[in-house]
């Protein structure tokens, strides 16, 4: 990707109460970046309750340069609402820009406003939200839209292009809808044209979008966690779909609703989750390939079932978007702290398999990667998303279509196998051909009981061994064939050794001699996550690097089997071990402790909010 | 192993051998002595007999089975049930059924919950699946969902099935998924050895309740009628040709079928499901109206006739699931 001599990187962030248009402000907002060439990153913070004036932010990130994580802190605060505005103030840099209501409809006592309790260094512009908005529509409901034509125009954005974000994003509506939107939009940018003195270096003028406007045509996707993981289960041959409501995974459900029976599937809305993974679980025993979708509670109920598809070896795959937890905990907060429950959770030795996309784009891969795993391994894979990565949304390459390979997996019984046929075979690669039902000659008996080749339950020690053992063989034949974990950072020569899934590549620089991934021989510091937290771990490490440290950062999309190895040669060459992630007391740092056999910094937030690269790069300046 | 030969059921317990030694008595979890019928396979496939030593017996008993050719539907694998089970009536009247069903054994598929009655499908020659303590309706639910060209059966003792997976019924039952349920009530726990379930009568001594089972039974077709149930009937294991009815109408009947079948647990109830005071007690329903699509009679038969056989209720009019969904979805 190629920047642009002038380089853009702003987070905005609009802030208001529910029911003000906050989010959809953000997205227009997002849309139009997007629209405009930028890379984006956003996400929204709003309450579990549906009604009420639960505070709400939209969190955009706009950059012409390559983005990993949302950014901390906010350049530009929007508030829609003075006393949410208030407690956001803290995530406002110094000196960063507040745009607020200079004439609310009801008048603020002196320090209840935002204005007031802003900091010093910050650059504050009012605008009367409010009234211009009555002006344009003869309600107060466009407040959102004027906001965002003040932001069009102290940022020198283009105005008509903005109009056209709206009406694509109110096209379906009825026209005066459409009208009173645009036009609050048209007053508020006519407005601070004309009153607001610009004291803020921010512009857009002159910096060239990373992409040109032909390039994204049809192939940028505009798209969320939830949605990518719909699209590529339906990509990946889904035929089954099982859910029961639950923040923050309802929306792959919704979105499957409609679309499976259009790809001749069915999409089952059950009585709880213990009936969905069941659900699930026989369609995956039918031959079809199955999902379901849940949260931290939901996959709690999930458990029993999850011992049954290892144990009768079949196929299901589920989604854990995590929330914070435990119990119900927080429904619309993103943390990481069910990876326990995804790696150890139920009862008995029970390999499965868990995969954490690290980013929106790793989410289709996930999704297609685990429906393939989990049909030919005959098994149990479990998805980790969480609340950030299910809603925040990326402008992304569209995907590129799965393998064939990966759409017909499940390994079946030739004539020989049909012989006397064993369906649960013990084999090398832990895999036994599987007839399914319907199958003449191939009939079988499957059972969470221990069985015998057979299937016929068999309770001796020698039979429990073998049995166990070869259920646990799979975890090497998948790793055989599984994503190798992400090595990134800077390489010796100062060049971005990338992250994706191609990995650093920049090797051979006059600097030093780099590591085969393209980064460092030797560091000072290695940043091992997972998840969501790779992105930051990444940017983190990239600026760690530009201050003179040698770090590199190290994550990989399978949890569970671990790629041990390739752990344990990073942190070979680690002089300190830093681990990020969005739990109390580092349940990965933990599982990676147990591979390392040695003790690792932790750094763990349970705020609610996405990684920071920015706290990641200060605990590495006090580690150094 | 696929195709059972008529005399299958003389070739001795397949588990058998050093690596596979015959699981013997009844299939009850380790720990505490099983009961009085301990150490013996059942080698009968009538419900009735108790489990007698005298070989006369069995090969008469055997010469007449062999002579009709249902077994072609039982499995190599012997029932692990305490011989005088009424569990295997229900088999008997299954194979039967199947058997004039004409069902060809790889699109059958029997799914199963957990408890004596969890093991039927072992017996079954067909494809099985033996799940979860409860969780048999989920199951089915799916794989008829993915695979409508099965004849998927859902099977499931009292407890299973109203007890621990209580919450599955209503859902399958409204939704009105295509598959035949048989519910094996014998109103105890059996495999885990004599306590109060959810159909056993109140103040009834069991080994959960040794003064007393102070709870109140539930009424298994009154719910299952309540439930919008499409099918819903009641028989008798010491009645093969009567259930034998009831499992081809029940699948043949395109939606839900509910069939509770009153069976005794010869070892953990000496009281009160015995085979002699169910001989007494069974009879054909008494339906006032002969309109099976009555609910209102239905209901009152439900409340008024607990030991009546027979077909309660069947809307054969009422779309399947996945004729719903076909019809909305306009493919
Ligand atoms: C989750 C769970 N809890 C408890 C058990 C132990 N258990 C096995 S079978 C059973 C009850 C069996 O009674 P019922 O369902 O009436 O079937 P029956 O044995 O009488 O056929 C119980 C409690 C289990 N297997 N799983
Ligand atoms: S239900 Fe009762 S009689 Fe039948 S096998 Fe179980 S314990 Fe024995």
């Amino acid at each position: 990707m190629k920047t642009s001599d002038k380089e853009i990187n702003i987070v905005f962030e609009i802030c208001g109460s529910a029911g003000e248009g906050t989010i959809s402000a953000g997205e227009i907002l997002s849309r139009f970046m997007s629209a405009q060439g930028f890379e984006i990153m956003s996400f929204d913070a709003y309450p579990a309750e549906i009604r009420g004036f639960g505070k709400c932010v939209a969190h955009t990130r706009v950059s012409s340069n390559p983005i990993y994580s949302p950014g901390k802190l906010a350049d530009v605060l929007i508030a829609l609402n003075d006393n949410h505005a208030i407690s956001q103030l803290s995530a406002l840099k110094k000196g960063g820009i507040l745009l607020y209501d200079s004439q609310p409809a009801k008048p603020h006592e002196e320090d209840q406003s935002v204005v007031a309790r802003a900091d010093a260094a910050t650059i504050s512009y009012g605008v009367p939200l409010t009234m211009l908005a009555q002006k344009a529509a003869g309600n107060a409901r466009g407040r959102n839209m004027v906001a965002l034509g003040a932001v069009t125009a102290l940022f020198h954005l283009d105005r008509d292009a903005f109009t056209n974000s709206i009406k694509d994003r109110y096209g379906k509506k009825k026209q005066i809808v459409i009208d009173s939107n645009v036009n609050s939009f048209l007053e508020g940018f006519d407005w601070t044209k004309e009153n607001i003195d610009k004291a803020d270096g921010i512009s857009f003028q002159g910096v060239t979008p990373p992409q040109t406007k032909a390039e994204q045509k049809g192939e940028k996707l505009i798209i969320n966690g939830n949605q990518l993981v719909a699209k590529a289960a339906l990509d990946a041959d889904l035929k089954f779909y099982a859910g029961y409501p639950i923040t923050p995974a309802t929306k792959i459900m919704e979105i499957l609703s409609k679309e499976l029976p259009k790809h001749g599937g069915t999409l089952l809305q059950t009585e709880d989750e213990i009936s969905a993974i069941g659900a699930v679980i026989g369609a995956g025993y039918g031959g079809i390939r199955a999902m379901t979708g849940t949260s931290g509670p939901g996959f709690a109920l999930m458990t029993e079932f999850t011992g049954l598809s290892v144990m009768a070896e079949v196929p299901a795959v589920i989604i854990d978007s995590q929330r914070g937890g435990p119990s119900t905990g927080i429904p619309t907060k993103t943390e990481q702290s069910d990876f326990n429950a995804a790696m150890f959770g139920g009862t008995g030795d029970c390999p499965r398999v868990v995969l954490a996309p690290t980013d929106t784009t790793s989410c289709y891969d996930a999704t297609v990667l685990a429906l393939y795993l989990a049909e030919k391994y005959q098994t149990l894979v479990v998805i980790l998303l969480d609340f950030f990565l299910s809603n925040s949304i990326r402008n992304i390459d569209v995907p590129q279509k799965p393998a064939p390979k990966m759409l017909n997996a499940n390994i079946a019984p030739d004539a020989a196998d049909l012989d006397g046929y064993q369906r649960y075979k013990i084999t090398d690669s832990g895999i036994s051909p599987r007839t399914i039902p319907g199958t003449p000659g191939g009939m079988f008996f499957a059972t969470g009981l221990e069985h015998d080749a057979y299937g016929r339950p068999n309770y001796t020690d020698k039979g429990h061994l073998a049995m166990t053992a070869k259920r646990f063989r799979k975890h090497a034949s998948v790793l055989a064939e599984a994503p190798a974990p992400v090595i990134s950072g800077m390489d010796a020569g100062g060049a971005d050794s990338g992250m994706g899934s191609g990995m650093g590549s920049s090797v051979g620089s006059s600097k030093g001699i780099p590591d085969k991934d393209g980064t460092p021989k030797t560091l000072d510091i290695g940043v091992i996550s997972w998840g969501s937290s790779a992105g930051a771990a990444h940017e983190a490490v990239m600026t760690a690097a530009g201050e003179g440290v040698s770090a590199a950062a190290f994550s990989s999309m399978m949890l569970s089997p671990f790629p041990e190895k390739q752990l344990a040669a990073f942190a070979g060459r680690c002089r300190k071990i830093l681990i990020p992630e969005l739990n109390y007391g580092g349940q990965f740092a933990d599982f990676v402790t147990k591979i390392i056999k040695r003790p690792v910094e932790r750094l763990n937030f349970i705020t609610g909010r996405p990684m920071a690269a920015e706290d990641i790069v200060e605990k590495i300046r006090e580690m150094i | 192993m696929n195709t059972i030969p008529t005399d299958a059921v003389t070739s001795g317990p397949v588990r058998s051998g050093p690596d596979h030694p015959a699981v013997s008595g009844p299939a009850t979890e380790p720990g505490t002595e099983p009961g009085t019928a301990a150490g013996k396979a059942a080698e009968t496939a009538a419900g009735s007999a108790a489990g007698t030593e005298q070989a006369g017996y069995l090969d008469e008993k055997l010469a007449q089975v062999r002579a009709m050719d249902f077994l072609q539907y039982r499995s190599p694998d012997l029932p692990t049930w305490c011989p005088g089970c009424g569990y295997f009536g229900i088999m008997d009247a299954f194979y039967k059924a199947c058997r004039e069903l004409n069902l060809a054994h790889e699109n059958i598929c029997a799914v199963s919950g957990i408890g004596c009655s969890g093991r039927t499908p072992i017996f079954i020659n067909s494809y099985g699946f033996h799940t979860l303590h409860g969780r048999s309706i989920p199951v089915a639910t799916g794989l008829k969902l993915a695979r409508e060209d099965l004849t998927v059966f859902a099977m499931a003792g009292d407890g299973d099935a109203l007890g621990i997976g209580g919450g599955h019924l209503p859902h399958a039952a409204r939704k009105n998924i295509d598959i035949t349920f048989i519910l094996f009530d014998n109103s105890i726990y059996g495999l885990t050895k004599g306590q109060s379930s959810s159909t056993t009568p109140y103040e009834m001594k069991t080994n959960s309740h040794p003064v007393g089972n102070p709870d109140t039974p539930l009424n298994p077709v009154k719910l299952a009628l309540a439930y919008g149930a499409s099918f819903v009937a009641r028989g008798y294991a010491g009645d093969p040709e009567g259930m034998k009815q009831l499992i081809k109408a029940g699948t043949l009947h395109r939606g839900f079928s509910f069939i509770q079948i009153l069976t005794p647990c010869v070892t953990f109830d000496k009281t009160n499901r015995t085979w002699k005071a169910l001989k007494e007690k069974v009879c054909s329903l008494n339906l006032h109206a002969p309109a099976p699509d009555n609910m209102e009679n239905a209901m009152r038969a439900a409340e008024n006739e607990p030991y009546g056989t027979g077909i309660f209720y069947q809307d054969k009019d009422r779309p399947s699931y996945q004729d719903i969904l076909r019809r909305m979805q306009n493919v």
